[in-house]
C-alpha cells in the first residue's frame, strides 16, 4: 500500500528530473519548466507529510499554497525576463546570454 | 477513501507523473513538452486528491491547467524550433546534468526511506476545507495576505519588466542588438 516513504520517493525522483531539466536545457523556458517540476516535488512532499504525519494540521496546507504562489511568481517573472531579454538579443538561449560571465 | 483505493489511484498516477515529467525533456516538440508538463502536474493534483487534500488537489488542477497552457504559448513564441522538426539539440552538459540529477534523486530517496518519520492517523475529524477556511481567517491570515501581496507585486513587476523599453523607457544598449534593423522595435 502507500506510505510516507513511497510519496517522498516519488517526489525525490520528480525533483531529480527537474534538476536534470534545469542543468541540461539551453532554453530559458525549458529551465523554468524544470524549476516548476522541482517545486511540484516540494508540494508533493508537504502533502505526503500532511496525510501521513500530521493529518490534523490545517496550517500545513499553507505551505503548499505558498509553494503554489512561488510557482506562479517564478513563471511570471521568468517569462517577463525572457520577453525583456528577447527584445534586446532576439534569443532566449542561455548559451547566448553569457555577457556577465565574459 | 480506503487504503486500497488510495493505492489504486496513487501508484498509476505516480507512474504517469514520472514518465510524463521525464518526457518533458526528451521530446523534440516544445508544444508537446508543455502539454506533458501539464499532464505531469495535473496528475500530481490527482495524487493530492487521493491523499485526502481535496482543496489542494482541486487548486493544483485549476492552477496548473492555466499556467501550463500559457507556458505552451511562450514556448511556441520563444523556441527556435518549437515543432521539433529541424532536429536541433537544445541541451548542453548532458552527462554532468544526468550525474547530478541521479545523485540528488538517490540522496533524497535514501533520506525518505531511512528516516524514521513520525506517523499520524487520518481519522474522521481530520482537516477539511472548512478547517482550512478558519485557518485562513485566523493564525495564517498574515501568510495568506503576504502571498496575495507577492502576487500583486509580481504582476506589476512582470508587466514593467516585459513592456517595451522596460521600467525607464530606455532602448537596448548599443551593441546589444543583433542587427541595426532591430533598433526601432
Amino acid at each position: 500500500m502507500i506510505s510516507l516513504p513511497v510519496v517522498l520517493g516519488v517526489a525525490a525522483v520528480m525533483f531529480a528530473i527537474g534538476v536534470y531539466g534545469v542543468l541540461s536545457q539551453t532554453n530559458t523556458v525549458m529551465v523554468i519548466m524544470g524549476v516548476e517540476l522541482m517545486l511540484g516535488a516540494a508540494m508533493l512532499n508537504v502533502v505526503g507529510f500532511l496525510r501521513y504525519s500530521w493529518p490534523e494540521a490545517a496550517s500545513g496546507s499553507f505551505f503548499v499554497l505558498v509553494i503554489m504562489t512561488l510557482m506562479a511568481v517564478e513563471a511570471a517573472i521568468g517569462f517577463a525576463l525572457v520577453i525583456s531579454v528577447f527584445r534586446h538579443r532576439r534569443t532566449a538561449e542561455l548559451d547566448d546570454l553569457s555577457g556577465l560571465r565574459d | 477513501m480506503s487504503d486500497l483505493g488510495v493505492a489504486l489511484v496513487v501508484w498509476p498516477s505516480a507512474a504517469i507523473l514520472l514518465v510524463t515529467a521525464l518526457y518533458v525533456f526528451r521530446t523534440a516538440s516544445m508544444a508537446r513538452a508543455g502539454l506533458l508538463l501539464l499532464a505531469s502536474l495535473g496528475v500530481e493534483g490527482l495524487i493530492f486528491l487521493a491523499l485526502a487534500s481535496e482543496f489542494l488537489g482541486a487548486l493544483q488542477l485549476l492552477m496548473m491547467s492555466g499556467e501550463m497552457v500559457l507556458m505552451v504559448f511562450f514556448m511556441v513564441m520563444f523556441m527556435p524550433d518549437p515543432g521539433g522538426l529541424m532536429g536541433m539539440d537544445m541541451t548542453h552538459d548532458k552527462r554532468r546534468a544526468q550525474a547530478f540529477a541521479v545523485a540528488a534523486g538517490i540522496a533524497l530517496a535514501l533520506v525518505a526511506v531511512l528516516t524514521d518519520w513520525p506517523a499520524g492517523t487520518l481519522n474522521a475529524d481530520a482537516v477539511d476545507v472548512r478547517a482550512i477556511g478558519f485557518e485562513v481567517m485566523g493564525r495564517s491570515m498574515f501568510t495568506f495576505l503576504f502571498a496575495g501581496m507577492t502576487l500583486m507585486f509580481t504582476m506589476i513587476g512582470g508587466t514593467l519588466l516585459a513592456k517595451q523599453g522596460g521600467r525607464y523607457r530606455v532602448g537596448a544598449p548599443s551593441g546589444e542588438l543583433r542587427d541595426a534593423g532591430d533598433e526601432g522595435r
